[in-house]
Parts: structure tokens; C-alpha cells; sequence
């Protein structure tokens, strides 16, 4: 598709960004002796020398496509039936040619799953090492040239030194880790961790989990905002925010006694919160009601 | 006597009437649930603080939004999917025009700079292209 541009443009017009680039060759040079990435001194945590997530598919994307068709891809990994244009009708601007991140969030909670970010290698590593493939945000291009994109980390070797993605535009994406993170680096280092409700990120604060819950009953998923709360209490059992959620969607879905059960679980942790004790009290009217 | 013990009575029951009637009127206010975003934001730490949008301001992203060709309806539901910081970010990205899109458009100018930093490993749009460590 690229060479169509060859055309364009007459021959003698090269002359300036040929020598252009013979100056950035040179600085290039210099800072291509860069070290390569050393997991000891970049990670703060523990991951595996490498790790692969199997069976997120390649879905080659259409035109311009390549945030929702990450997004199809993670949800296909989770075994839904979302294509790349089902995302694109939540997701994707055409005036802009492209998917804005807020509405790569929005779209995957519409869509009933857990949608948290992530910035950091640590979490990125230790999330593909879980199995969770990660979506990133990439500028491919320079600082003065973008290349804007989404990619689907599916997995790293630190022997080979190599990131590997699904891309949308290519088949897997191979990158040296340099490479990657300068291009995820131009990219602010924003991931997104797209799950489904009953599946939890290992290295992401329990609030913002808990934050995309509450976001999922925002948007009327409440029975996928049910599942992450009653997955979050196992996992966090000693914070009473997750049964209060928890009741709160149970109720929302005329759960009444269900939602009970959850608001005493809430009040067995923290007796002292008025918001648990005025929602069951509620709760306990209906019933008696 | 007989008047006064009947005055006794009234006062009594006008205050129990009462005092029924401020006890319902307590419960009668609390006729929602109370919702689990608030209670998070009030006891869990939030990133969130500090954006804080109007619905004027709302509206205005709204505009945006329609503006990059969505149509209005489902604007006004992609913004209930977001939260205040992340309905800033939108503003933020139209501004910036940073939409994740891909490799077509790029120009040719910078074709050939692209093929360089791909060979230098600056960056990686062509798949034809071998990176040198």
C-alpha cells in the first residue's frame, strides 16, 4: 500500500531529505549502541524468562481498524464472539481515521469485560506471564512523523531478546525489546488489560479494579459488574467495598435476598460503614415489604 | 381535671403522630440504594480526583465527538461509558490528533526516514524491514 506514494513525488525532491537522512543515520548510529534491555535492572519484580499467552487469534484488521480488531482479538482469546466490527461501531471515530484510548476502555466495558490500563513493564510482563494478553499503544513512527497503533502483547523472551505481538497489519509482530519500548515509550506507555469479569489482573491496584466494576454497572452490565464483584471478595476478602458492589448489583438486578447476603458479608467486615448499613437496611424493607 | 387529662392526651398523641411521622420521613428519604462508584470514590484512594466535569463541559466533548463523525446518540453513550478522566483524554487526543490507526497515510516524505529508523531500530512500520542490533 505504501508504494502507491512512490509516485507522487518527482525524483529531484529527494535531494533534501536524502541528506536529511544521511544526518540521522549518523545520529542513529550513535544512539542504536544504546544497551539492550536487562530485565535485572529494568523489572522490579519476578517474571519468567519468558512467557507466550496461547490462542489469541490474528485477525488482520480493515482499514484503520487495528483498535478494534485488538480488542476483538483479546475478546475472541476470552472465547466471545466480537469481531473487529462490532468494536468499531463503540470505539472507532472516523473523522479522526482512528480509536481514541478513552473509547478503547469504554467500548471493552460495553462489551461486558474488565477493561483496566497498565504503564509499566512490571505489569506488562507479569500480566502476559499470567496469561493475560495485554493491548498497547504504540507510536511505530517518530515524535514527527506518528505512526499511531494498536498491537496484542502476547509474549516476551529475554533470552532472544524478543517482544512478540499480534498486530492487526501483519501477521505476529517480532520486535527486539529496545524497540519495543521505544515505540510503546512514544506511546506513553499506555496498555489496557482487557479481561473477562471472572478472570482477575495479577499486578493492578485493587482500586482500579474495583473502579472498572463500578464502571461496568455504569454502563448496565450488571450482571458481568455481579461476576468481578464476587470474584474480587474472594480474592480481596477483607475489603467490604467488594460485597457492597457486589449487593448493590444483585439488587440491580432484583436479587433481593442475593443482595442481602452480599450487604451482611459487607457489614461482617466493617460494621461501621453507614452506606452498607443504610443499603441493607433497604434491602431489608423490600424483603419485609 | 377531666379537660386537662384530655389535653394531656392530645399533646401525646400528637407528638407520637410526630414523632412516627419524622421517623418515616427519614426512611422515606433514603428511597435509592446508595451507589457503589460513590462509596469508592469516598473511601478508596482515587486517580480520578480533579477532574471534575459540568454537564456543560460534558456536552461541549460531545460536540467533539460528533464532530469526528459519530453519530449523536451513540456519543452521548460513549461518554457515559467514561469517566471524567478519561473523558478529558478524549479532548486531549482530538487536540493532539493521536488516534491509534495504522500505516496507511503515512506520507512519502517521511518514507524514507521510516525505512532508516526501521533499519536503525527506532521504529517498526514495514514488515520488510530487518532491524540491526
Amino acid at each position: 500500500m505504501l508504494y502507491a506514494y512512490l509516485q507522487l513525488y518527482p525524483l529531484r525532491s529527494l535531494n533534501g531529505p536524502i541528506r536529511r537522512v544521511a544526518g540521522l543515520l549518523v545520529l542513529g548510529w550513535l544512539a542504536a549502541c544504546a544497551p539492550p534491555f536487562d530485565p535485572d535492572t529494568r523489572l522490579g519484580v519476578d517474571v519468567p524468562t519468558r512467557a507466550a499467552v496461547a490462542g489469541v487469534p490474528l485477525i488482520k484488521q480493515d482499514a484503520f481498524y487495528c483498535g478494534p480488531t485488538s480488542i476483538a482479538m483479546v475478546m475472541q482469546w476470552a472465547g466471545r464472539a466480537v469481531t473487529q466490527q462490532d468494536v468499531a461501531a463503540l470505539a472507532f471515530s472516523p473523522g479522526a481515521e482512528g480509536t481514541y484510548l478513552a473509547d478503547m476502555i469504554g467500548s471493552s466495558r460495553r462489551l461486558g469485560h474488565l477493561a483496566v490500563q497498565v504503564s509499566t513493564f512490571d505489569q506488562l510482563l507479569s500480566e502476559i506471564a499470567a496469561g493475560h494478553p495485554v493491548i498497547v499503544f504504540q507510536n511505530l513512527g517518530l515524535g514527527i512523523a506518528p505512526v499511531w497503533h494498536y498491537g496484542v502483547v502476547t509474549g516476551y523472551d529475554f533470552g532472544r531478546d524478543e517482544v512478540y505481538l499480534n498486530s492487526g497489519q501483519m501477521d505476529q509482530m517480532v520486535m527486539p525489546f529496545a524497540l519495543f519500548e521505544r515505540t510503546w515509550r512514544r506511546g506513553d506507555f499506555w496498555g489496557l488489560l482487557v479481561l473477562p469479569p471472572d478472570e482477575l489482573p495479577v499486578r493492578v491496584a485493587q482500586t482500579d479494579v474495583l473502579s472498572a466494576a463500578a464502571a461496568l454497572e455504569r454502563v448496565g452490565q450488571v450482571r458481568a459488574a455481579e461476576m468481578l464483584y464476587e470474584t474480587g471478595a474472594a480474592r480481596w476478602p477483607d475489603n467490604w467495598l467488594w460485597p457492597f458492589g457486589l449487593g448493590n448489583a444483585r439488587y440491580a438486578q432484583g436479587d433481593l435476598r442475593g443482595a442481602r447476603r452480599a450487604l451482611r458479608r459487607a457489614r461482617a467486615i466493617d460494621p461501621t460503614i453507614p452506606e452498607v448499613r443504610a443499603n441493607l437496611a433497604h434491602v431489608e424493607r423490600e424483603l419485609a415489604g | 381535671m377531666g379537660y386537662l387529662n384530655l389535653t394531656k392526651k392530645g399533646v401525646a398523641i400528637v407528638l407520637s403522630a410526630q414523632l412516627l411521622l419524622a421517623t418515616q420521613a427519614v426512611t422515606m428519604a433514603q428511597a435509592e440504594m446508595l451507589g457503589t462508584d460513590a462509596a469508592i470514590s469516598k473511601y478508596a484512594a482515587h486517580a480520578d480526583r480533579g477532574f471534575l466535569l459540568n454537564e456543560l463541559q460534558r456536552d461541549d466533548v460531545q460536540a467533539a465527538i460528533v464532530a469526528q463523525g459519530v453519530d449523536p446518540a451513540e456519543a452521548a453513550q460513549r461518554l457515559a461509558a467514561l469517566s471524567d478522566a478519561e473523558v478529558a483524554s478524549i479532548v486531549m487526543q482530538i487536540e493532539d490528533g493521536s488516534a491509534g490507526a495504522d500505516i496507511i497515510g503515512t506520507l512519502f516524505t517521511v518514507f524514507i526516514i521510516l525505512l532508516v529508523t526501521d533499519i536503525l531500530c527506532f521504529t517498526r512500520i514495514f514488515n520488510f524491514t530487518r532491524c540491526v542490533r
